[in-house]
């Protein structure tokens, strides 16, 4: 065992979290808005997963048309949340790719015009923070706002900040959410670095495939969550993190994870992973397979969802539907047991290798 | 529950290399504003910006820094959070420990290489070497590494408050027993991308920035890094501490895109909800490092602000008359000129002021002292109506 894992068993500074999920709201690649179908699987096309938009009511038409994809995905889940006159107290975002779209478009201008008189709309919406900054903006909301921009675990951390945030102030509501979408430059550069594949490859047959590489993917994922068990569709128990390359080392992590935060007598009932069918990165989820008992049912997402670094948001998004309906699609399973009466559920994410996350979602108590 | 308190310090600005060069150049009043001239630009030797004088090569150099696809960001990070390390004292192994937290704020990342992005983007060119430098990640994704650390990383962008928010997260990991200690800092160089951007936005000043002044005519951008390293109390014991961090908050101006409302809704919440959280009267801050930017939205609406929290506006000034405004690393930049004020017992003189803006008529602190300094706070708001206010209070 090398060091670093040495040093990482020695102490664990409290990944626990404890918030309940009480309603949520996904614009993706599949039927997630409005009547949610999870069993009718929406295909790719040119190994991109696109987000199926709804016609964004809420949104004044003027602002509508200047926002970029991922804000706009990011302000229409947060106000289908907000009806009801429902209050909130803080805004927590993860974004990888939001705003790049503009950042891009801009620094184009800036190179092709070779930096001459330029209008500054894409400069201002170029921020990752515009999707949360919008929000604030749209419902006047004074609070707490921050945007996690730390690649793979951009979601994994505002987390982990909307977890600290109702320990702080108890009783209120934050929205919680993350945004990411597929840019034709971003998907040049990505594609270049090896991350999607060469060859059409459709998602239903990405775990197939038997080569190097993902198909791409997008969505505006959010979660209204309080410190409040009573009326919740979901509890996140645990979450924590890992930057590493080695799958032994997340092995041990997951087994850890696993023996501290599952309640005593208490058992997985469905592993959820991100395997994404590059199959440099199979030796991760295999590892974690691995690590569960037989009767651990063991479902994937990465072909509803695609590739990209907050697709773990749209896998907690899933969990919560899973939880609700007590069903799994058959397109999801990668081991059946035949089992029913989920309660627990692991979620293992890795993104390109080196960043891990680890979430456990169950049935509020 | 014990304080949490910063026990070292490093930094690199346009007014110095290290804390001890800042700190000289703050006393002395120096300002770092000249004309860019480190890279290639319609803008090199006729806009003046904060540029450190230090080539990116030399920066390799100085730094045994020669991985492919290192930016001059993660540079000058490295080189801040270096000296930081040393001046804590921090082992190898309580860096590498999994209690141990990387935070780090940038707003351009790897977009210093604005024209070498522009090929990938294309897909002009075959060669990888920066493809994973972009993203703002990609600065603590490097630190991580090159210090095999364990503990959580993560990184934020909330525009030009994003390392006061990186700071006050931070905070909140070791308070909530997520970590036991905290590396936290922020970085962001000069680039062709941010210097279009705000000429577009017109807040760019063709002359050194006169913050606070009536005849104020905008910004001047500047480069930078800075890290703090952040423990408990009980921690720290024998070490040097700097001074403690007694109150934060994060608000939402929630107006516009990219200026602030006229009554300063969100930097006077920010301010304000820092005092409550300090459990102090506004009358205790002794000294206040502006936001200051030195744009006619930006100067006004902070003295409104500062006028309607506080009976008598405390001693202030902004440091981005010296360094430029640093952007993502402004916050933490700023936060170790506030432990200055702190550690030192001093303040620094406003630079560049001339004449009070007529409707506030604010006049910053002008005169370099020795005095009584208990609780400074320190201002940082951002495009998308990011505000946010730190207090630091004497150890």
């Amino acid at each position: 065992m090398d060091l670093a894992a040495i040093v990482h068993r020695s102490f664990f500074p409290k990944p626990e979290l404890m918030f309940y999920i009480h309603q949520s709201a996904c614009i993706s690649p599949q039927h997630t808005i409005g009547d949610a179908d999870l069993n009718t699987l929406c295909a790719s096309t040119e190994n991109k997963l696109k987000a199926i938009e709804p016609d964004y009511k809420g949104i004044p038409p003027g602002i509508l048309r200047r926002m970029g994809k991922s804000v706009r995905m990011g302000v229409g889940t947060a106000l289908s949340l907000l009806t009801n006159n429902i209050s909130f107290d803080g805004i927590i975002m993860g974004t990888a790719n939001g705003g790049k779209e503009d950042c891009v478009k801009f620094l184009s201008q800036v190179i092709e015009y070779n930096e001459g008189l330029l209008t500054p709309i894409g400069f201002v919406q170029s921020t990752p923070n515009a999707a949360g900054a919008q929000i604030g903006l749209l419902t006047r909301n004074h609070n707490y706002n921050v945007t996690h921009v730390h690649l793979g675990l951009d979601f994994e951390f505002a987390m982990l900040d909307a977890d600290m945030l109702i320990a702080e102030n108890p009783g209120c509501n934050y929205l919680l959410g993350a945004v990411d979408d597929i840019s034709a430059y971003d998907y040049n550069m990505e594609r270049k670095l090896g991350c999607y594949k060469e060859a059409e490859v459709s998602n239903k047959d990405l775990y197939q495939s038997k080569t190097p590489g993902s198909i791409a993917g997008e969505a505006g994922v959010m979660f209204l969550v309080n410190g409040i068990a009573e009326g919740s569709v979901a509890m996140l128990t645990a979450m924590d993190t890992l930057h590493h390359h080695d799958e032994h080392v997340v092995k041990d992590k997951l087994l850890q994870f696993i023996q501290q935060y599952l309640p005593e007598n208490e058992k997985i009932d469905i592993l959820l992973t991100g395997e994404n069918g590059d199959e440099r990165f199979v030796k991760y989820y295999t590892a974690c397979e691995d690590a569960m008992n037989n009767d651990v049912t063991i479902a994937r997402f990465k072909h509803m969802s695609g590739e990209y670094p907050t697709a773990t948001a749209m896998a907690l998004w899933i969990s919560c539907h899973m939880l609700q309906t007590q069903s799994i699609p058959i397109h999801m399973l990668k081991k059946d047991t035949h089992k029913s009466g989920y309660k627990h559920m692991l979620i293992y994410n890795n993104f390109k290798g080196i960043q891990h996350s680890f979430m456990l979602v169950s049935m509020p108590v | 529950m014990s304080r949490i308190v910063v026990t070292g310090m490093g930094i690199i600005s346009a007014v110095g290399n290290t804390v001890t060069e800042n700190r000289l150049s703050l006393v002395s009043g120096n300002c770092g504003i000249s004309m860019l001239e480190m890279f290639p630009s319609r803008f090199s030797g006729v806009l003046p910006v904060g540029e450190i004088k230090i080539s990116t090569a030399a920066l390799k150099e100085t730094l045994h820094a020669h991985e492919p696809g290192i930016t001059r960001t993660t540079l000058l990070a490295l080189h801040a959070m270096q000296e930081a390390l040393a001046d804590s004292g921090l082992t190898r192994n309580e860096i590498a420990a999994a209690d141990t937290a990387l935070i780090g704020a940038s707003t351009v990342g790897g977009i210093c290489l604005t024209d070498q992005m522009y090929s990938d983007a294309q897909s002009n060119t075959t060669d990888l070497t920066f493809l994973s430098s972009y993203d703002c990640s990609a600065t603590c994704i490097h630190l991580q590494q090159l210090y095999a650390m364990n503990g959580p990383v993560n990184t934020i962008n909330t525009a030009c408050s994003s390392s006061a928010n990186a700071i006050m997260f931070a905070t909140r990991l070791i308070k909530h027993g997520r970590a036991r200690r905290a590396i936290v800092g922020g970085f962001d160089s000069l680039a062709k991308f941010t210097i279009n951007g705000f000429n577009a936005l017109h807040i760019l000043s063709s002359l050194p920035c006169t913050p606070f002044d009536e005849e104020r005519n905008g910004l001047n951008l500047g480069e930078g890094a800075a890290f703090l390293v952040l423990e408990k109390e009980e921690d720290a014991v024998g070490k040097k501490i700097y001074a403690t961090i007694s109150g934060y908050s994060n608000a939402n101006d929630a107006f516009h895109a990219s200026s602030l409302s006229d009554n300063g809704v969100g930097p006077y919440k920010a301010m304000k909800d820092a005092l409550t959280m300090a459990n102090l009267n506004p009358s205790q801050i002794d000294f206040i490092n502006a936001h200051g930017t030195g744009t006619e939205n930006n100067d006004k609406v902070e003295s409104v602000a500062m006028i309607r929290l506080f009976d008598k506006v405390p001693s202030f000034i902004s440091t981005k008359a010296n360094t430029g405004h640093t952007l993502g690393a402004a916050g933490a930049i700023e936060a170790v000129y506030s432990i200055l004020n702190l550690y030192e017992q001093e303040s620094y003189p406003g630079i560049q002021f001339t004449v009070p803006i007529a409707e506030t008529e604010l006049l910053p602190n002008l005169e370099y002292k020795k005095t009584a300094i208990n609780h400074v706070m320190s201002n940082s708001f951002g495009f998308g109506g990011n505000c946010s206010s730190l207090i630091f209070s004497k150890a």
